[in-house]
């Protein structure tokens, strides 16, 4: 198959489908990379078959209660999350959502700070909270950005949060179209739950939204969860679809950050070094 | 108290939860995993309502399915006022019956293009848009010549009535399946005139309308 | 009726430094954001509480987000996103709630296009604002917008199927008056001027074509009427439907 994307994203895996989501007999269908997917579920063994076209996918894999797919030569392993091992936590899920917009877009949006107390008022977020104080941004070794220190007031910071207080946030971007958050434990806060955002790049253009959440079980009903990101990503995806242009420009110039955006600055400038078009305005 | 079986994501919920909210009237959420989980299909839920439908409400035993059925039953049971649903103009049942089929047509067309774009529902997408866009031009136009005659609302009745909260959650959401409101002046100005309703209530994906010139800024 | 041959180059070169009517005045109401498009650039239009007009880039210069779905205040347009906000007028930042203590920059502005209201319509120059022209009608008529026409179909084709024929009533409300052929003239690649009389009563429908982009366009209509007595929602309805159905036509054209 002749590669539609730069090596970084061609040889590289993508979450393309909840498990839960082929539970349906028949055939799935989905896009990557430009690339039109059939996804099957064999009731018999409970495997999954995918299709490019009339070609067998040989890199398939489930993890995490989703099927990942890579179109190339896999230059790494799915992102691993250790905490995701723990037997006192829930893994839960929130129903994959398409999005018209680049996945770079929404990987961008996750990272932001500024938007919870305006695009999640009441819940991420209030008036006149709104001031995003300095955090700290640093670049990981495995590639990719790290912002900790992140301090936000939450009226209601999760499903089970009774009131509001300053939640600490510390977010990593692993991979072009992959995004985790970690917050800390209300009754643990020295351990931090964990919300990953796999971004499945569509087109340049689209993407379909799909995300993990890993919380200690304290108190959590995980229907609850799933409710709270659901609501949550309802929130910010009209946000997504009414931003212009649909890629996310690479270069300085027609969009202007401010302080609180030095996550995704770095995020941005992090793209452009690592040379990625796909999504994305490149410099000229 | 009213029990609502209910999906946040669900635009013929949203519908109910809207009349609701502008009744005044309490009511008590049971949320079902509709997607992904598909609860609705579950054997607990057909015991309850074996079309497996939602929105679904339980009024004191009373069991209505559907959005159009239970606003209907909402306004008939819920509305001191009568102001929902006019009954002393004889023209007033039928205008209101005409926008809940519009609204019916809005759900499948605007609606399906919605759960096609958004949660992978099987739809025909490009006759969806087309049907949905039809359907606007309609209402832009009787919206248009509604507002030269001085009046606000979908029915001449110098009020809002169950034809604007039946027809305005797929209008309002309709961008989320890809058919614009660009083209549509008049619904986009009605729009904002549905977000000034008292009490109105509003779900992900729609926004509260900017603040009115009587309201403190 | 003269026969003015239209090309599709008429409708690209040199537009951009034009005037085009956007929205009917009346239609720019207080704390609404109109979303309008020209020439494949959107626009959002908004009057603030001291009746002025701003015709924006639809596109806050923080993250690209559409300013249309925004909040008006009657001062300020507040973008959705982050809560940016801008003054009327200058579209300037006054505010970045990320940081209430900072003054925003003086580069932190929206983009602007020039507006003006003239014969019941907001008009709109996408290059630097300049004197809008005004258009040539006779003193003393009664000057009425018609109900504006989006319409799937190049600025081109709209003006060639009205100078094919669009034909309307002197009074609608009138049973002798059927529609007639109006006499059609083009003024420019954007102005059709069509013309009814009967003895000493007249009636002239100027068409104001606004190119939202290279496959949609906007009919707006301008009527000037001799006779202020016909009942006006009677005209407006009549017009709504001859210039409806040339819309299904320029449409399969």
């Amino acid at each position: 198959m002749r590669p539609r994307a730069e090596s970084l994203l061609w040889d590289d895996w993508h979450a393309v489908a909840e498990f839960e989501q082929l539970s349906r007999p028949g055939r799935f269908l989905t896009t990557l990379l430009d690339v039109p997917l059939t996804l099957e579920r064999d009731p018999k063994t409970d495997s999954v078959l995918a299709h490019a076209g009339d070609e067998p996918i040989a890199s398939l894999r489930l993890k995490y209660g989703f099927v990942w797919v890579c179109l190339g030569d896999p230059a790494r392993d799915i992102v691993n999350f250790p905490e995701c091992d723990d037997p006192d936590r829930l893994l839960g899920t929130a129903g994959s959502v398409r999005v018209a917009v680049s996945g770079l877009r929404a990987v961008e949006n996750f990272l932001d700070l500024s938007h919870l107390s305006f695009v999640h008022a009441g819940f991420l977020g209030e008036e006149p909270f709104t001031e995003v104080k300095s955090y700290s941004v640093e670049s990981s070794p495995q590639g990719g950005v790290i912002a900790k220190g992140c301090r936000v007031y939450q009226p209601k910071a999760s499903p089970v949060a009774r009131e509001g207080f300053d939640v600490d946030y510390t977010y990593a971007v692993l991979r072009p179209y992959i995004v985790v958050l970690y917050k800390a434990n209300p009754v643990e806060p020295q351990r931090r739950d964990m919300i990953a955002l796999f971004v499945q790049p569509v087109s340049e253009e689209s993407c379909v939204a799909h995300l993990l959440t890993c919380y200690l079980r304290h108190g959590v009903e995980a229907a609850a969860v799933r409710r709270f990101q659901q609501f949550i990503f309802g929130q910010d995806r009209p946000i997504l679809e009414n931003q212009l242009p649909k890629r996310l420009p690479l270069t300085a110039g027609r969009e202007i950050p401010v302080r609180a955006d030095v996550a995704s600055a770095a995020y941005r400038r992090w793209l452009a070094e690592a040379g990625v078009r796909y999504g994305a305005i490149p410099a000229a | 108290m009213i029990t609502l079986y209910d999906f946040e994501l669900s635009a013929d919920c949203y519908t109910v939860r809207l009349m609701m909210a502008a009744l005044g009237v309490s009511f008590r959420r049971i949320e079902l995993d509709v997607y992904p989980g598909r609860e609705h299909e579950s054997p607990g839920f057909l015991k309850i309502n074996p079309s497996g439908q939602l929105p679904l409400i339980d009024d004191d035993g009373i069991m209505r399915c559907g959005a159009q059925a239970i606003l209907e039953h909402l306004t008939g049971r819920h509305d001191p006022s009568g102001r929902w649903q006019p009954r002393d103009d004889p023209e007033m049942p039928a205008r209101i019956a005409r926008w809940l089929e519009v609204a019916g047509r809005l759900s499948a067309t605007a609606g399906s293009a919605r759960l096609h774009d958004t949660m992978f529902y099987a739809a025909e997408i490009d006759a969806c848009r087309a049907g949905a866009h039809a359907l606007f031009r309609a209402l832009d136009e009787h919206l248009w010549f509604a507002e030269q005659s001085g009046h606000d609302w979908l029915c001449s009745a110098g009020h809002p009535t169950i034809a604007d909260i039946a027809c305005f959650p797929h209008v309002m959401l309709s961008e989320e399946g890809g058919v614009s409101r660009l083209p549509y002046p008049a619904i986009r100005r009605w729009t904002d005139r549905v977000k000034r309703i008292p009490h109105f209530a509003s779900m992900p994906g729609i926004f509260n309308a900017s603040p009115s010139r009587s309201a403190p800024t | 009726m003269s026969a003015i041959g239209l090309t599709a180059a008429g409708e690209t070169s040199a537009a951009i430094d034009r005037w085009f009517p956007v929205a009917r005045g009346e239609e720019v109401v207080p704390r609404h954001i109109v979303q309008a498009q020209l020439l494949g650039r959107e626009i959002a239009l908004w009057r603030d509480d001291n009746g002025l007009v701003n015709a924006w880039e639809n596109r806050c210069p923080h993250r690209g987000v559409r300013l249309s779905i925004g909040l008006n205040t009657g001062t300020e347009l507040h973008c959705r996103y982050h809560g940016w906000r801008y003054a009327s007028g200058s579209g300037q930042c006054t505010y970045i709630p990320a940081h209430p203590g900072q003054k925003p920059a003086a580069t932190m502005r929206v983009g602007r296009f020039g507006s003006a209201e003239a014969h019941g319509f907001v008009w709109v120059n996408l290059s630097d604002p300049a004197e809008p022209p005004m258009l040539s009608t006779p003193a003393g008529e009664q000057l009425t917008t018609l109900r504006s026409i989006y319409t799937r179909a190049p600025a081109s084709t709209v003006a060639a199927c009205l100078l094919r024929g669009y034909r309307f009533a002197l009074d609608p409300t009138v049973a002798a008056d059927s529609p007639m052929d109006a006499a059609l003239v083009a003024g420019d690649p954007y102005t059709v001027r069509a013309r009814v009389h009967a003895g000493q009563r007249e009636s002239t429908v100027t068409f104001l074509l606004q190119p939202v982009s290279a496959s949609d366009t906007v009919i707006h209509g301008l009527l000037t009427m001799h006779d202020v007595t016909a009942d006006r929602l009677a005209v407006l309805r009549h017009h709504n439907a001859q210039m409806s159905a040339l819309r299904d036509t320029a449409e399969s054209a």
